[in-house]
């Protein structure tokens, strides 16, 4: 077929049953033109090695499954087009995560991350259904809707220094989530959140690299957030000090 | 240091603010267009500049401009410590740095109301 070439693929491998550490196979096979990463990933497993292990699913960056480093950086392979590389590509794991298998990482620790930040709307008292539905502005709305376009790809835990540094952290991602809700004008529950925030661990464990929003496929922005959450943090623990917030 | 985090962040981030943009200004003017003449001498003439600096206002802002950059230097390097691999000496190394700003602080405030 037209434009068709030969890459060689340098595909990181691990077998938690015959390895003591990470090693690496090389796939040489030809690639049509319009393929990404992932493209190349799934004929390699078709068929040259049906032992590669790899997780992906929608193929339309919607999923946020198929988070790799390829070439050293976090990509969303489905989206990470190879005409964008040269004759060698190298496909790793995402960094920072334990590795199961080949391409496939541990999530446990990223969705406890996700749970301690409380990513569900708190109110003091429900609404009785007759009280009608929440209603928002779509100003309220812009307030937080950046950062509820996150697809749980993990790519910013990846890139980021401080998660690398601190397994604690509660990392770009779940920090992003956890603004997004105390951004919510439906939502009461900041202080709570704040206090997550403001542990060890929480925002100010941030260097503000700001290499999550460098490598987000979906422009969340999560350093954005992890900025607007010490603002915010920082006026919430000063107001603390004036004000007595009863029964906390 | 946990219940310090926000007002250390505070005070890094004042203090990035003023060594970004203020300690350049004076820079300018008093290191270069001063001496290079570019500013006029009786401008900044020993009377008019002691004036400044012994007005209230002009202490304070005197102080702002020692203080709050050693702050956020102190506070960024730690946080590149960390960032470098440092996170197991941090319960050392950050208390130390904060100790220099502290230091630093209240040197720089003496001086600064002494003038």
């Amino acid at each position: 077929m037209e434009g068709e070439t030969k890459k060689t693929f340098v595909v990181t491998r691990f077998d938690p049953d015959q390895d003591e550490a990470p090693r690496t196979d090389t796939y040489e096979i030809t690639v049509q033109p319009d393929w990404k990463v992932l493209d190349a990933l799934n004929h390699i497993k078709d068929h040259v090695d049906p032992t590669l292990s790899h997780r992906w699913s929608c193929r339309m960056a919607v999923c946020g499954s198929c988070g790799m480093n390829v070439n050293g950086e976090p990509k969303l392979t489905c989206k990470d087009a190879l005409s964008d590389y040269g004759d060698t590509v190298e496909v790793a794991p995402l960094a920072n995560f334990p590795v199961i298998r080949d391409l496939v990482v541990e999530m446990e620790g990223f969705m406890e991350k996700f749970k301690a930040v409380k990513p569900w709307i708190m109110v003091a008292k429900e609404r009785a259904i007759e009280e009608g539905t929440y209603r928002q502005s779509p100003e309220e709305l812009d307030a937080f809707k950046q950062f509820s376009m996150c697809i749980n790809c993990m790519l910013c835990y990846s890139a980021c220094p401080v998660v690398s540094a601190e397994p604690d952290f509660l990392g770009p991602a779940a920090i992003a989530l956890g603004h997004r809700y105390n951004q919510d004008s439906r939502d009461e529950g900041n202080a709570e959140r704040n206090e997550v925030f403001r542990d060890d661990g929480g925002v100010f464990a941030c260097s503000f690299a700001n290499e999550c929003s460098e490598v987000c496929p979906k422009n969340v922005d999560p350093s954005g957030a992890v900025q607007q959450a010490k603002l915010l943090n920082v006026i919430d623990w000063a107001t603390g000090l004036v004000v007595s917030r009863g029964g906390k | 240091m946990l219940k310090l985090e926000p007002i250390i962040w505070l005070l890094f981030g004042a203090g990035m603010m003023v060594g970004g943009l203020l300690l350049p200004a004076i820079v300018l003017v008093l290191g270069i267009a001063g001496p290079l003449g570019f500013a006029p001498a009786e401008a900044l003439s020993y009377e008019r500049i002691h004036g400044l600096a012994t007005n209230p206002i002009g202490r304070l802002v005197c102080l702002g401009a020692i203080a709050l950059p050693v702050w956020g230097g102190a506070h960024h390097l730690r946080h590149v410590w960390i960032d470098f691999g440092g996170l197991k000496t941090d319960g050392l190394v950050g208390p130390v740095l904060y100790a220099v700003a502290l230091v630093t602080s209240v040197a720089g405030a003496v001086a600064v109301f002494q003038l």
